[in-house]
């Protein structure tokens, strides 16, 4: 590969500038949109309706992904360009990540400002997609690919359980729009069950116990993906719809109670897993699945000051994961090195990093003096409304996050200086700092952060919520707990080996009794299922058109024994033209005899030739001549392409011909005999009785009004034109396939 | 014989083709058909002529591709155009009970877009078919 590495720029990151800019853009749109909203009708059949609404929650998710990612794109231009070179890529695979980055951020707007159930999983999903093509966008890579396919499979195969109840919700109320739907719902068994079904689906997608697996793995994508799917975007999503529909949720104590527990597994196994990390990016998803786990208990705690803790909570996130993420990113792309336990000493070589990455750490840590003492402030006072159980939880999770995140900041920049490093780009640092700057900043006024997270908690808690956080210097709980949260997160830290082994149990007992487990093994098993149904059904025609006609016979018989007879066979009577469509019927059996008898493929593509022109003067006969023209080229042409195609076959030697295992002869004239008495019976039965008001009957009075004379054409035109319009595109679908079959792909 | 008829019947079809298409609605027949027919006789040139002396004989064939795409595009046009209108796709203009314009019996409305679509498809589908089958033959041949 001719790529110039000797010291010349590379070309500017065109599309992804424009990621950026359009980033920028909806971030002044929800800055100075909120309230604002539309509604139009999608599919008025199905109740479906394009509702989108800035409200409270819409604001909070909309500016932190369009906020978060105009930084993270930034980030990414230079990033990428590295990353494409280090490969030996060409610069042009931008193009196949940013479109889908940009989706990725439009779909998150798209899911945050939607107010219809079904319009909320279709966004859903659409992150799901993009995230598929940007964690493996190093396609090369199998670990990529197969990590992409986890994420997708794991978070859209739950995403199912949302379709459900949006359906489940429309049976009982009527109605997908969400602010009815939080209206009408009473606590009944029904709400439970959706709730439920919605709070899977939301659980999987923020990467909670035991859907989690797909995280860690999720980090095979490039480093801005990463950055933006853990704090902003694809997980945040999971938390988001917990928000929406919270009302919901909180109209089932047994809903919330899980939301705890899930949580709370999360925080735990997410926390002791990141402790021993040692790849930079596995304690940062680890983190993620505990930090997530914060907000999945806080919602399930619910009430006004608990759903203001978690808007608050996914804000200081958003900016310390992201912020941590591109530290991970521009270390790795400054050494070279991705593993904690090969790299040391950074703090004296990029000074304006790990401080950056230090306020980062510090937001996560919850020190005072940044944003995130006031995310642990507001979780330790919901925890204390809600019960001393939750107080220990709630300074469990605290120590671990503080144990961690600590262990990440101090191996990194403190301790001897290890690895080589290489220039830090300017593009790959002032994102952070800027970060770190609006962490910092939140910690001296935390006004803006709170009135953001008041106004999203107003809308999931369905009542007016206020907020007052602030530093007190007194003996209150909040204070107490993070006290002791920082005592204990410090003895970890300097005793290392407390929590050594616990984590390696931990890691172990998920390896051998973990999801993952049980996600492979069942990709494998639907693997060898699929496996089989192919080998059976491709290895031999006859077996396939068999599976086809044999139960469509069984239950045409069925039917047939099931229904009364009397009466319903009538055989009519012989008059006029029928004398010239009896010889030509007579034809059609002879040529089709012929046809199953012929043992030269001329003669069976010429006989069913045969077959098709006896029809088509059948259809002149009956009254049908639209159909008859129709037929009579039709068949001329297919006849012509089918002794075309036939020539192309190997020169057959009819003295080669076997006749093949008895068994299976004798099967085929089952199927074929069970079929075709099976099709005679219900045509029999059909004609004897025509129904009585067809819908041809409609369509025949309606001709003269589509301004036609003859009904088949206006049919083909216009009343299925729908249709038509399909059919033929399948048309030219059809020969572009066989041009690539036959000729590579050349049109011509 | 045959190979004069083949270089000649194209025209005398596309005619028929036209007839098919302008009284369509009121008869039998419609864009459909009169594609097939005209490609009936684009099928004769391939047999009587073989491949090369088809292509040679009727140069407009080579444009087949661009009829089945453009067919395509007209005939999605016109069925989707609706929507811009605030209509379900596949709506006709002018609409039941309103007036309409003819020409005999040619009658000039959306329908008549979406026929000329489906006629131009399947010309230049089959023609491509047909291309396909006898010029790889001959290709392998050589």
């Amino acid at each position: 590969m001719a790529v110039d590495r000797g010291g010349t720029r590379p070309t500017a990151d065109r599309p992804g500038w424009s990621a950026c800019v359009i980033a920028v853009a909806g971030f002044a749109l929800c800055l100075f949109a909120g309230g604002a909203g539309f509604s139009l009708p999608w599919a008025p059949s199905l109740d479906l309706r394009l509702a989108f609404a800035l409200d409270g929650l819409a604001v909070l998710y909309g500016l932190l992904a369009t906020g978060v990612g105009a930084l993270v794109f930034a980030y990414g231009t230079r990033y990428l360009t590295l990353h494409l070179e280090h490969q030996r890529r060409p610069a042009v695979e931008r193009w196949r990540f940013w479109p889908w980055m940009t989706l990725f951020a439009v779909s998150m707007v798209g899911l945050a400002t939607a107010q219809d159930l079904v319009l909320v999983f279709v966004f859903f999903d659409l992150t799901a997609v993009c995230s598929y093509f940007l964690i493996g966008f190093d396609r090369a890579e199998r670990e990529a690919r197969r990590s992409a396919l986890m994420a997708l499979l794991v978070t859209v195969v739950a995403a199912v359980a949302m379709l459900v109840a949006a359906v489940l919700l429309h049976a009982e109320h009527g109605t997908f729009a969400i602010p009815e739907l939080l209206d009408r719902a009473e606590p009944s068994t029904t709400t439970t069950l959706a709730a439920a079904l919605l709070a899977v689906a939301a659980l999987a997608k923020s990467a909670q116990v035991p859907l989690h697996f797909w995280l860690p793995k999720a980090m095979a994508a490039p480093t801005p993906v990463s950055a933006y799917l853990h704090s902003a975007a694809m997980v945040a999503a999971g938390v988001l719809v917990l928000g929406r529909v919270h009302p919901l949720l909180a109209r089932s104590e047994a809903v919330l109670t899980g939301l705890v527990v899930v949580g709370a597994a999360s925080v735990v196994v997410g926390g002791v897993l990141a402790l021993r990390r040692d790849v930079l990016k596995q304690v940062l998803a680890y983190s993620t699945i505990s930090q997530y786990g914060y907000m999945v208990m806080l919602y399930g705690i619910g009430g006004a000051a608990a759903n203001g803790a978690a808007a608050f909570y996914v804000l200081a996130h958003g900016i310390a994961k992201s912020a941590l993420f591109m530290t991970a990113g521009a270390v790795t792309m400054a050494t070279g090195e991705d593993r904690l336990s090969r790299l040391g000493g950074l703090g004296r070589r990029v000074p304006v990093l790990a401080v950056a990455a230090g306020a980062a750490s510090a937001t996560l840590a919850a020190l005072p003096l940044t944003v995130g003492f006031f995310k642990d402030e507001l979780l330790f006072a919901a925890a204390v409304e809600r019960g001393p159980v939750t107080v220990v939880l709630a300074v469990v999770a605290a120590t671990l996050t503080f144990a961690y995140i600590g262990r990440f900041w101090i191996g990194l920049f403190l301790g001897p200086a290890r690895g080589s490093v290489g220039a830090a780009s300017t593009l790959l640092v002032a994102p952070v700092v800027v970060l770190a700057a609006v962490a910092v900043l939140g910690g001296v006024v935390v006004e803006p952060f709170a009135r953001l997270a008041e106004d999203a908690a107003t809308v999931s808690a369905g009542e007016p919520v206020t907020m007052s956080p602030g530093y007190h210097l007194d003996a209150r709980p909040e204070n107490l707990m993070a006290v002791a949260a920082w005592a204990l997160g410090g003895l970890l830290l300097v005793l290392p080996r407390l929590t050594d082994g616990l984590s390696r149990a931990f890691a172990a007992a998920g390896e051998r009794f973990g999801p993952r487990r049980a996600y492979d093994g069942t990709l494998r098993a639907l693997d060898r299922v699929s496996a089989a149904v192919h080998d059976r059904e491709v290895r031999d025609l006859r077996g396939s058109i068999a599976a086809v006609l044999v139960p469509a016979g069984l239950l045409i018989g069925v039917a047939f024994v099931a229904t009364p007879t009397a009466g319903a066979y009538m055989v009519g009577i012989v008059e006029g033209a029928d004398w010239v469509i009896l010889p030509l019927l007579a034809l059609v059996v002879v040529a089709t005899v012929v046809t199953a008898r012929a043992r030269v493929r001329l003669v069976v593509a010429l006989a069913l030739a045969v077959v098709g022109f006896a029809l088509a003067a059948l259809y002149a006969l009956v009254g049908a001549p639209d159909v008859a023209l129709v037929a009579v080229v039709v068949e001329t042409m297919l006849t012509l392409v089918f002794v075309a195609a036939l020539s192309r076959l190997p020169r057959e030697d009819p003295d080669r011909f076997v006749p093949g295992d008895p068994v299976r002869r004798r099967r085929d004239v089952f199927a074929a005999l069970l079929a075709g008495l099976a099709a005679f019976v219900a045509l029999w039965g059909f004609l004897s009785q025509p129904a009585a008001d067809s819908v041809s009957d409609e369509h025949l009075r309606l001709t003269p009004s589509a301004h036609g004379g003859d009904v088949v054409t206006v049919i083909v035109a216009d009343f299925r034109g729908l249709d038509t319009l399909v059919e033929i595109t399948v048309l030219l679908v059809a020969v572009v396939g066989v041009a690539t079959l036959v000729r590579r792909g050349r049109l011509w | 014989m045959v190979r004069v008829i083949a270089r000649l019947l194209p025209g005398p079809s596309l005619m028929f083709a036209a007839g098919l298409i302008a009284k369509g609605y009121a008869e039998v027949g419609d864009g459909f058909a009169a594609g097939v027919i005209v490609a009936l006789a684009v099928a004769l040139a391939y047999v009587a002529l073989g491949a090369a002396g088809a292509e040679a004989a009727l140069p407009a064939l080579r444009h087949a591709p661009k009829a089945a795409v453009g067919g395509l595009l007209l005939a999605l046009a016109s069925g989707f155009f609706p929507l811009l209108l605030g209509d379900p796709p596949v709506t006709h203009r002018p609409g039941p009970g309103e007036h309409v314009t003819t020409i005999g019996t040619l009658e000039l409305f959306t329908p008549l877009l979406f026929d000329l679509g489906v006629f131009l498809l399947v010309i230049g589908v089959l023609t491509v078919l047909l291309h396909h089958l006898a010029r790889s033959r001959e290709e392998a041949a050589r």
